[in-house]
This record gives C-alpha cells, sequence and structure tokens, in this order.
C-alpha cells in the first residue's frame, strides 16, 4: 500500500466537516485520508479520485457526477472482511468512517487499466440496445452459458461469501403523519403536524436531516439556514409524539399507506455493527409503517444536460458542485464551465468562485438570462455566453475542454461556430424533476406540468406533496407548502391546526428556464459521439433514437428495449431526458410518450433489512410436543409436518453403526407388530365440541352418521369440502351427550376449525354448539401391539379388560398417577390405547410407560413407521391418498357415507353429480409389485399397456409406496381409473430410467384383512 | 347442568410438571442481566387457564356471582382482580379467556356450570395447552414493536387492553394488565419459538429472565 494522498482538492473553510479529525480509507487498494462528516463520494473527490467505477456495458472510466442518491457511477463494493461485503453501495450515501474498505464494481482487473474497456471500444458498435436480447436469447438452451460471463463483466458487486455477524430488525410503526425527507418542505410540515399533537414520524436518508438547507446560499431571517435546521430540530426531538429516522430511506410505498423504511444504525460506524454491553448492535432496520397520512417532501432531482462526453470523469451536476464545496467543503475541480438551461444553476458557478477556483464561463441555453443570480454572476465578473451549451466534453480519464456554440434548441442543431473552453470541471443543470418515485408506486400516474418542465407526483387518498418533490422550488413558497401538508394532514388524523410562523426567506428574481434536455451536436445523433441518458446501464441518446426507428413507440417498450432506468438506478437522472429524447425523434410531447413509473426500492435495501429476525432458526415457527425433549435425546430424526417437528424414525446404533432410516423403521414396525411401541400423537388436532346441537353439526359436516353414537364410544369420520371431496378424517369421540372431543389430521387442525366456525356462523347460526381448540391442552400417546394392554395395565386404574373397553371406547381414569383419558381405537391395526393427558404432565407419563415398558421392549416409532403399518391396513393419509379431488367413494368407503341422513351435509349435493359418479374415476387400490423387492416410486404414473407409442394415456398414480417388513415385500396404495373393477389385472410403471415395474392391482388391505388383531 | 363431561386433568399427587417453556429453558437458558436490563421475562406457568363460550349476559351474571367479576363487555378488553391473580379477556364476540391461579380452573368450571345450568354454553380447559409470559421494564414495548404489527402505542393501547395478534411468525395474545407490565398468552407448541424469538429480540436490551 502506498503513502496516503493528499486531500489536494479539499477547502480550507467552509462545509460541515471536521477538519479536526482525520480519518483514514481505502479504496481500490489506495489509502485516502478525509474527515468525520465526509461521505465517501466527497473524500474521494478531496483526494482527486477521478475515476471511480467503470460503466456498465461500454466499459468507460465514470466518475461522480452527484452528491446523493440519484448518483449513477460511484458505486461500490464495501467491507474489509469477507463478512462484511456490501455490494451496491453509493458512496455519494456512504458517511466515511476509520478504515474503510471500499472498491469500484466494475472494472477488471482494475479501474484504471481496464480490459473490458477495450472491448467496450472494439465492442461498442456492436452492442447497440436490444444486443442481448438479439444475440442471447438463441437458442435457449445455451443462455445459461452465456449468462455467466455476461455477469461476471457486468453487475454491480457481490455477495458475501461468510456469514453475516450482524443482526437486523423489522419494527412495526403505525403514525398520524408520516414525512418522508427532512428538507426544508419536510421540517415545516413535520413542525406543523407535531405542534398539534399527531404523532408523527420522520424519515431522512442523508446522515443529517435538512437537506438542501445545510448547503443553500439562501438564509433564514438573516441568518444561514442550517440555524434554522438545527433549531426546528431540537423543538421536534423534544416531542414525545415525534419519532425522528436519520439515516432512514422511505424505499416502498404500499398500499394503504404502509411504508416500508430502510434505517441504517451503524452502517456510517463500521463493516459490521459495533458491540456494546456484549451485544452487537441491529446494523439495520426495517420500519413498517402504517401511517395516517404521507407527506412527499422528497424535494427533486436536478437533471444533468444530455451531451456528448457528458459520461467524462468531471461532468457533474450544477448542484452537486454546490453541495460539494458548502457542505464537504470539497471543490472537485480547478477550472469550471456551466451549461445551464435555468437559473438555478448559477449557484454552482457563484460557490465555485466563491471557493477561490476559477470559472472560465457560464453557457446558458437561453438567449438572455435574467435574474438575480444571472446578476451576481454578472458582478462577480462571470463570463455568460448566451444562447448556447456546452456540445461536447472533451477528455477520456478527466475533462481537459468543453466545446461550446450557440445551438438552435427547436431545430435541434448547432446554429454557431464551436469554441473550445479549457477547463476540468463541466457543471450542467437542465432544471429539476421532482423526486416522484414515492408516489408512483402507490400506481397513480404522475401528471407532466409545462411551466416546471417535470412531472408532479399522482397521488392517492391520504398523501400530499410539497416543496421539490411538488415541483416548487422557491424556497419561502417550500415552506409555506410545508406547513400547509403539515396542517392538513394533522387535520385529517383529528388534531387542531397550531399556529406555525415561517422564518423570512429572501424573495429572488428568477428569469424563465428554457425546455433543454438533449443538446445537439454537430453531427447526427446516431454518428456523433456518445450522448448518455442513464450513465448506470450505458444507455445513450443514440439507443433512444434507434429504438424509436426500430419501431418502439411507447416510453415503456423504449426503456425495456435500452435497459433505461433499470434495476437500482430506477432511471433518478435519465428518465426524463429519455422520454424527452424518444418524444423529439416521435415528434410528440414528454406526455404523449407515456409516462414513467418507478418501482420500488428507491435505492437497494440489504437482505439482512428485509428478513430481519426471520432467519437462521427463527426463519419459521418449529412447533414442539411436550415430549420433544425426550424425542431430541433419543436421537429422532425429525419430519416437518405442517410447522410441527415430529419424530420421524428412532435410529440405534446397532454394534457402533447407526441404523439407516430403512433398518429403522423395519424395527420398529416389527416391534409394533409383535411386541408393542409407542408414538407421539400429540399433533392431531383437537377440538372440543360442545352444546346441545353439537351432534347434527357433527352429522352435517361429516359424511358418516352420529345419530346413534353413545357416550364412551368413538367413531371414525370422514369430511368433504361442498365439492365431495375429502378434505380431512379422524376419530370423535363421544365425551357427553353434548360434548364430543373431535381430532383432525395434524396439518388440518386450524383449518377445519375455521372450516367448522364458517358453516356455523354463516349457514346453521341456528345450531346451538361451540367449539374451542384443545389442541395443545392435551398430550397424546399410542402405545401399540399385542402388548400394549399388559403395559398399560401395570399404570392405570382403567379395567382395560376386552369385554368392557372395546374396540372403539374411550375411558378415563389414571395413567401413572395422572388423569387421563384412554381412546382404544388404532391407525396399526394392532391392540391399541391412545392416552391423553394435560400436556404438563406429559412428560412424567411418557417416562413411566418406558420405565415399565422395558420388560416389553417398548420401542417409539416415528411417523414413517406410523405410515407403513396404516398403509398395510390400507387406512388413508388425507393430503397423501388424496389431493382434494378424492371423493370418498374414490376412496373405496362408501361404508363411511350415510346418503340417507334425515338432513343435507356438505358435499352430498356434489356427490350426487354424474361427474363423482363416473365409473371410470381414479380409486384407490392396493398394488402388489410383482417383483416384492421392488418398492414403488410414490408419484409414478400408472399405464394398462407400456407398448403404447408415447404420449401413454396415464391411469393412475402411486399415492404410498413403503417396504412391509411384515409381508417381506413392497407395496403400495395407488389410485387407477376403475380400479375397484380391476382386482387382479396388471398395470405398468414406466421410470423416467426407461425400466417399467410391474404389479398387480388388489385389495388396499394387506394385513390382517378381518381386523381381527385390533380386536383382541 | 349442559350435559357436558368435566374432567379435572390436575392430579394432586407430587407428580412433576413442565411448563411448556421447560423445554426452552434447557436448551436456550434463562440469561440473568444485572441492573443494566431493560427487559424482564418471566413466565408464570401453570396457572388455570379456561375458554369460555356463550351469551354475554348469562356468562356475565355467572362470572359476577362465582368469581366476583365482570365479564368484560366491551372487544380487546380485560378485567383482572385486586390481587391481579385472576382475569377475564375478551376474545371474540361470544368467547372469552379466564385465568386463574393454577388448580382453580376445576373448581370454577364446576361452579360456573352449576350457575349457568341449561343456558347454551361452552366451558373448555385449556390450561396445559398455553402459558402465561409476563414483560416489564422500560424496553418492553419496543420489543413488541419488533414482534406484533399491532399498534402497542399508549395511545393505542391502554392499560386494561388486550388483542389476539400476529406475533412473529405466530400468533398470541398480548395484554397490558398495568402501566409497566405486558402479558403474553402463547401456545404451548409455539412456546419455543416465541421464547427464542424474545431472547433473540431481547438481547441488546440485555433481557433478564426469572425463573
Amino acid at each position: 500500500m502506498s503513502q496516503s494522498k493528499q486531500q489536494v482538492y479539499r477547502l480550507n473553510t467552509g462545509g460541515r466537516i471536521d477538519r479536526s479529525r482525520t480519518l483514514s480509507f481505502t479504496f481500490n487498494g489506495e489509502r485516502y485520508q478525509g474527515h468525520p462528516g465526509d461521505t465517501l463520494a466527497s473524500a474521494l473527490l478531496a483526494n482527486g479520485v477521478d475515476i471511480v467505477n467503470r460503466s456498465f456495458k461500454y466499459s468507460r472510466p465514470r466518475g461522480i457526477v452527484a452528491a446523493g442518491a440519484e448518483e449513477p457511477n460511484a458505486i461500490v463494493q464495501l467491507g474489509s472482511s469477507e463478512a462484511g461485503q456490501v455490494p451496491n453501495v453509493r458512496a455519494t450515501q456512504q458517511a466515511l468512517y476509520d478504515g474503510l474498505t471500499a472498491s469500484s464494481t466494475n472494472g477488471w482487473p482494475n479501474v484504471q487499466r481496464d480490459l473490458m474497456g477495450l472491448v467496450g471500444k472494439l465492442g461498442g458498435q456492436f452492442m447497440p440496445p436490444g444486443f442481448y436480447y438479439k444475440t442471447f436469447m438463441a437458442p435457449a438452451s445455451m443462455w445459461l452459458t452465456y449468462e455467466k460471463y455476461i455477469r461476471k463483466a457486468a453487475g454491480l458487486g457481490r455477495s458475501p461469501m461468510e456469514t453475516d455477524p450482524d443482526s437486523y430488525d423489522h419494527f412495526n410503526q403505525h403514525c398520524d403523519v408520516l414525512v418522508v425527507g427532512a428538507g426544508a418542505a419536510g421540517l415545516a410540515a413535520a413542525l406543523a403536524a407535531a405542534r398539534s399533537g399527531a404523532r408523527v414520524m420522520v424519515a431522512d436518508e442523508q446522515e443529517e436531516m435538512g437537506g438542501s438547507l445545510l448547503a443553500s446560499r439562501e438564509t433564514l431571517e438573516g441568518k444561514p439556514a442550517d440555524q434554522w435546521v438545527a433549531r426546528v430540530l431540537d423543538e421536534l426531538a423534544g416531542y414525545d409524539n415525534v419519532t425522528l429516522l436519520p439515516r432512514t430511506t422511505a424505499n416502498g410505498y404500499h398500499d394503504h399507506n404502509f411504508v416500508t423504511l430502510h434505517e441504517r444504525r451503524t452502517e456510517h460506524l463500521g463493516d459490521t455493527a459495533p458491540v456494546e454491553n456484549g451485544h452487537r448492535q441491529v446494523r439495520a432496520r426495517l420500519h413498517r409503517v402504517r401511517a395516517g397520512q404521507v407527506i412527499l417532501s422528497t424535494g427533486a432531482h436536478e437533471r444533468p444536460l444530455v451531451y456528448a462526453g457528458n459520461d467524462v470523469p468531471g461532468n457533474l451536476l450544477a448542484g452537486a458542485v454546490s453541495t460539494y464545496i458548502r457542505r464537504y467543503g470539497v471543490a472537485p475541480g480547478r477550472k469550471l464551465v456551466l451549461s445551464t438551461s435555468n437559473d438555478y444553476g448559477y449557484r454552482a458557478a457563484l460557490d465555485w468562485k466563491e471557493a477561490g477556483c476559477e470559472v472560465v464561463a457560464i453557457v446558458d441555453a437561453r438567449e438572455a438570462p435574467t435574474g438575480d443570480w444571472v446578476d451576481a454572476a454578472r458582478a462577480q465578473g462571470i463570463k455568460i455566453i448566451a444562447g448556447s451549451a456546452v456540445i461536447e466534453a472533451k477528455g477520456s480519464n478527466r475533462v481537459t475542454g468543453a466545446r461550446v456554440a450557440k445551438i438552435d434548441i427547436d431545430a435541434f442543431n448547432v446554429s454557431g461556430p464551436v469554441q473550445e473552453l479549457a477547463c476540468d470541471t463541466i457543471a450542467s443543470s437542465g432544471g429539476y424533476s421532482p423526486v416522484i418515485h414515492l408516489a408512483s408506486h402507490t400506481g397513480a400516474r404522475p401528471t407532466w406540468r409545462d411551466d416546471i418542465l417535470g412531472f408532479v407526483p399522482g397521488l392517492v387518498k391520504g398523501v400530499q406533496a410539497c416543496g421539490g418533490a411538488n415541483g416548487c422550488y422557491a424556497l419561502a413558497d417550500v415552506l409555506a407548502e410545508g406547513v400547509e401538508a403539515g396542517i392538513k394532514a394533522a387535520a385529517a388524523m383529528g388534531h387542531a391546526a397550531q399556529t406555525v410562523s415561517l422564518p423570512s426567506a429572501e424573495h429572488l428574481q428568477q428569469g424563465p428556464a428554457v425546455a433543454l434536455f438533449q443538446v445537439p451536436h454537430e453531427k447526427p445523433t446516431l454518428r456523433g459521439p456518445k450522448q448518455f441518458v442513464d450513465l448506470q446501464n450505458d444507455v445513450t441518446a443514440a439507443g433512444i433514437e434507434l429504438a424509436t426507428r426500430e419501431g418502439f413507440e411507447s416510453i415503456e417498450h423504449i426503456k425495456r428495449y435500452t435497459a433505461m432506468g433499470f434495476g437500482t438506478d430506477q432511471g433518478k437522472l435519465g428518465n426524463i431526458n429519455g422520454m424527452a429524447i424518444a418524444a423529439r425523434c416521435l415528434n410528440r410531447s414528454i406526455p404523449e410518450v407515456g409516462t414513467t413509473v418507478f418501482r420500488p426500492n428507491y435505492t437497494p435495501v440489504t437482505f439482512g433489512a428485509i428478513v430481519g429476525r426471520h432467519c437462521r432458526d427463527l426463519f419459521d415457527p418449529e412447533r414442539y410436543t411436550a415430549l420433544h425433549q425426550w424425542h431430541v435425546e433419543r436421537g429422532a430424526e425429525f419430519e416437518d409436518v405442517g410447522q410441527w417437528k415430529r419424530p420421524w424414525y428412532y435410529p440405534q446404533k446397532v454394534s457402533g453403526k447407526t441404523e439407516t432410516m430403512h433398518e429403522a423403521v423395519a424395527r420398529e414396525c416389527l416391534a409394533v407388530r409383535e411386541k408393542v411401541g409407542i408414538l407421539d400423537a400429540s399433533t392431531l388436532g383437537k377440538i372440543d365440541i360442545q352444546g346441545p346441537d353439537a351432534r347434527e353439526f357433527l352429522a352435517r359436516v361429516y359424511t358418516n352418521k352420529w345419530e346413534k353414537l353413545a357416550v364412551g364410544r368413538c367413531r371414525y369420520g370422514l369430511m368433504c369440502k361442498d365439492d365431495g371431496m375429502v378434505t380431512d378424517d379422524g376419530v370423535t369421540g363421544c365425551l357427553a351427550d353434548n360434548h364430543f372431543l373431535m381430532t383432525t389430521t395434524t396439518g388440518g387442525a386450524a383449518a377445519i376449525l375455521e372450516w367448522l366456525e364458517l358453516w356455523h356462523q354463516t349457514e346453521w347460526p341456528e345450531l346451538d354448539v361451540y367449539f374451542s381448540s384443545v389442541t395443545d391442552h392435551w398430550a397424546t400417546m399410542t402405545v401399540t401391539g399385542p402388548d400394549a394392554r399388559k403395559l398399560l395395565g401395570e399404570i392405570t386404574d382403567i379395567d382395560l379388560d376386552r369385554d368392557s373397553f372395546k374396540f372403539m371406547d374411550w375411558r378415563s381414569g389414571k395413567v401413572a398417577g395422572v388423569p387421563a383419558r384412554v381412546f382404544r381405537i388404532s391407525f396399526t391395526g394392532e391392540l391399541t390405547f391412545e392416552i391423553n393427558v394435560q400436556a404438563n404432565y406429559a412428560m412424567h407419563v411418557w417416562q413411566t410407560l418406558f420405565k415399565h415398558g422395558e420388560k416389553y421392549d417398548l420401542t417409539p416409532y416415528g411417523t414413517e413407521t406410523m405410515h407403513v403399518l396404516r398403509a398395510e391396513k390400507g387406512f388413508i393419509i388425507v393430503g397423501q391418498e388424496t389431493d382434494g379431488s378424492v371423493t370418498p367413494e374414490d376412496l373405496g368407503m362408501h361404508w363411511c357415507v350415510g346418503y340417507d341422513k334425515p338432513y343435507s351435509w356438505i358435499g352430498k349435493r356434489a356427490l350426487t353429480r354424474s361427474d363423482t359418479k363416473r365409473e371410470n374415476r381414479k380409486q384407490l387400490v392396493g398394488l402388489k409389485p410383482k417383483d416384492p423387492k421392488v418398492v414403488l416410486e410414490e408419484g409414478a404414473q400408472i399405464v394398462f399397456d407400456p407398448k403404447h407409442a408415447i404420449p401413454m394415456p396415464m391411469v393412475g398414480h402411486v399415492t404410498s409406496s413403503y417396504y412391509s417388513p411384515v409381508l417381506e415385500s413392497g407395496f403400495a396404495l395407488a389410485v387407477v381409473k376403475g380400479g375397484h373393477q380391476k382386482l387382479g389385472e396388471t398395470v405398468y410403471l414406466p421410470m423416467a430410467d426407461g425400466q417399467t415395474f410391474e404389479a398387480e392391482i388388489v385389495s388396499t388391505i394387506f394385513y390382517d384383512p378381518k381386523g381381527e388383531r385390533q380386536n383382541v | 347442568m349442559s350435559n357436558a363431561a368435566t374432567f379435572d386433568t390436575r392430579t394432586d399427587t407430587a407428580i412433576p410438571v413442565e411448563s411448556p417453556l421447560a423445554y426452552s429453558y434447557r436448551n436456550s437458558g434463562a440469561p440473568r442481566a444485572g441492573g443494566a436490563s431493560r427487559l424482564q421475562l418471566r413466565e408464570r406457568a401453570m396457572q388455570g387457564h379456561l375458554i369460555l363460550r356463550g351469551g354475554a349476559i348469562v356468562l356475565d351474571e355467572a362470572v359476577r356471582d362465582v368469581l366476583g367479576l365482570n365479564l368484560p363487555g366491551q372487544p380487546q378488553t380485560l378485567v383482572q382482580d385486586a390481587s391481579g391473580e385472576r382475569s377475564i379477556q375478551w376474545l371474540s364476540p361470544d368467547e372469552w379467556l379466564v385465568i386463574v391461579p393454577g388448580g382453580e380452573e376445576f373448581p370454577l368450571e364446576t361452579k360456573l356450570r352449576e350457575h349457568l345450568g341449561s343456558a347454551h354454553f361452552a366451558i373448555s380447559d385449556v390450561s396445559g395447552g398455553q402459558t402465561l409470559v409476563e414483560l416489564s421494564g422500560e424496553a418492553a414495548r419496543e420489543l413488541l414493536m419488533k414482534t406484533v404489527i399491532y399498534d402497542v402505542h399508549p395511545s393505542h393501547f391502554p392499560v386494561g387492553k388486550g388483542v389476539t395478534t400476529v406475533f412473529a411468525k405466530a400468533t398470541t395474545i398480548i395484554r397490558r394488565p398495568s402501566e409497566d407490565r405486558w402479558e403474553l398468552v402463547i401456545r404451548r407448541s409455539f412456546a419455543d419459538y416465541c421464547y427464542r424469538w424474545l431472547l433473540d429480540a431481547g438481547a441488546e436490551y440485555n433481557i433478564n429472565v426469572q425463573q
């Protein structure tokens, strides 16, 4: 690393920087110095760094153009460590801190000697607009190959390859009035709203609030404007009802006055957030603001003039020149030529001169400029060349001169001889474009105003624009508009107006501006040197002209064809100029070409802020049962069922080797079939149903009958949607005449409760019944297998005798000393008791079962074993055998449909449609692979004739498929067209790898078809 | 009687119980911060939680007589007894949450059922399914702002209010029993997620967990 450079362009006085302290930083490997208060951009300019990047497409050297969010070129990669890498940072918005490390995002091997530049120079001619579409889109299969190289050559930085050490937050905010932008208009508005007592939030994207007043040559109450800013901020900070958010960009304006703010809390301090009290501070915050009223006081962006060579480093916006001089104490050059179409631009020349530098000339497009600032320039002895413009900047790595000529704007030509003025800096001003980005996020179309030569925001309900954002630029008027907006917004939220006396501002005479966008050149646009419109996306005036010649007439199409205003730039500097050029080429007015729409986000938002805390182990809720700890300690593998973590299987170590899933499941299956197993079934949805009409309600929502279910008994129920398709199933127990406990599928629990409430509240409010979820209240343990009775008998006072506690009965008593409801139902086909206890006791009961279960070899099993066991019995799983297109009859469950119930039930009518009665519907069958070693793939398509020409008619698919240790064979459930009539027939399953499996259609019940094992 | 099955799920024998946060304390710890803490978290475990459903008028009569509390008739409100140990919260137009000291819920349910007689109502014991978590300290409101989209500003969320709302990506009940105290009623299965969220979001305030 070389010695730190001198800040050769730093002024000795002025600006809001602290010259008593020096900060060092590194840019592209070189060390430099700056001061607190600097942005990275102002520090780079102070050090005379001209080239900050290479352009996107042509790889031309580029310098700093602007001083704020609109900067198109100075986009850097930040970060001294890998984990601290931040791409796509505007150097104009990045506060300088000690040790800051930045590099250009484009340029390889570096910005000074760029190899891609050669490609750009040679290839430039060959890369017209639409180049990517025309060249790389065919053949489509090659795009992935091209893309890698295109992305390597282009791009705005890279993401870090290490885990981000920082944390990010979301903040949900609610306020009466949100003020976006704390310049003159915003501060006036905030003051008016705050004094009325409204809840006010003020967001401003800069390091300091105050906007243009921080660098203005205008005075308020005869004093520098920043003194008024300080006073107002003091007052606002004193109010409880005001939240001030500096370094906070309003990036998106969504429906219903929902605005997202990106607050950068520590990015002015370092690569990563500092640690305070042992905790790393929150680096960035996304404020999700619900605002009653929104005030857009976002100001205006100065529009550059479009002339040849306007991208050579040393071409700046006039306003940026003033900002660098007055706010940062940097004059970004020595000899200035100013090219302007209006009075405002003159301030750059006045500031430049006051900074002690040379103003070569002001080139004014107007024939006879008048106004107070024009007079001031004349009084300073500055040369003014009227009726003219800079038509071309000379120089390659830095401006060396300006070619100036008389122009005829209407005829769009150069009307006089060209003179070349030696200079190192060209400032240009084509007037202002209100910052209407946020307003256009709402979908409201902006309106063109000829008097200000710009679009003002289209407004939706609850939003006002004021000041520059509204096309109002004279300081006194801006303040007045701000106060009015603040009062109106507060009043709309019910807060009475308070008086706000405005500070007195100077009233300056201004001459009218002229509409100049693209400056004519001696050569026609398509032949002349490049005139850049969108510096970030390398879109030229010629490119837009070519697009119009190729038939693109709508600005929306032109934008897409040329890439103007794309990406993170969002056309802040270029869009209006581009529209003006398109309008000229098409011989239309600007509004006729269309209006331009900006999308969120206004400036890039770091992914961290978007994600907030919803990442890593907080990405999504994980729901645990009361027995989770036990499962974890037992080494269970978990399966996600909805948000639940359910034990999937419990691999054991067998002679030093951990079982595979297949081995573990085979062991667990045999344990249940031969001895006794236990499942944590707590996740099943449980709904407590009470009321005299509970039974009637059940009969209407389930397909089967409930009339005769006695207290102490349980019944399986099947639930359809109104389209007759199965949506849920489960066992419901009759606890008392007016009291039932319904169980639902794990994933369906919440939706089914809503479904019941929906039908009760909208269709049958006359039924006296209430529903409450008790899913989490009960823990459910399924003890199943031939030894289940013996095991449970050891720790319960309930009589488990086969004749007094029958299959499908439930009883209450104590299990392991804990009050329990025990249901004798079975999902495995074995003798089963489902023990329900209050969840706080669950761990004790479970552990007691294991204490006593040792001698029975009690085996915990997971969902995979549960699936195999139930499939052996042909029990369906809703969502696996069904997919929203399966009726009870398709499942062969006619026995579970009560067509003759006295009152209609949900799905009944749909089940009488001809389509649901059709005989060749896909029906649930069992499949037995001809080769018992084969386990068919779930989802595999089934055909009747594997020799049929492709495409073969597909007649169904496999819904569940497993290996059965007890059958010693693969087996499957499947839906097959007309399957119920095809028992014994052979079907074929052609696989992607070319082999075809054969299987026989069999009954869905593979094991213990008579159900003897559960009735012991 | 309403012909429903009542069931005392508690046992008086010395059987170990685990609150919904037992797993979380073991796995995520319970940070102790000294005086620097701006946020305190305390679980009030093993309380009795009942869901009452029915018409406001009959339920109001019953809870007045049995519990000595009015049924909160206004939406999103909470009433509590002088000790703060017993509370009733409006949940929906025909639904209230009653929280009482652990063990009181079954006698309360029995008395309410007696009092309500043949009226149409429902009482469901959900004591095992949820837990009460208290937040206090100067940063409590800010922590909630990080977590819930509901407006918790004092002007919008005064003492005595309670709502059911989105909590990060789960759902909780949030209530404000006193000026400096907030309560969350958290579903058992979501408790660990909520707890980890609170620890993470509360880290910058030096969250202190009292057990």
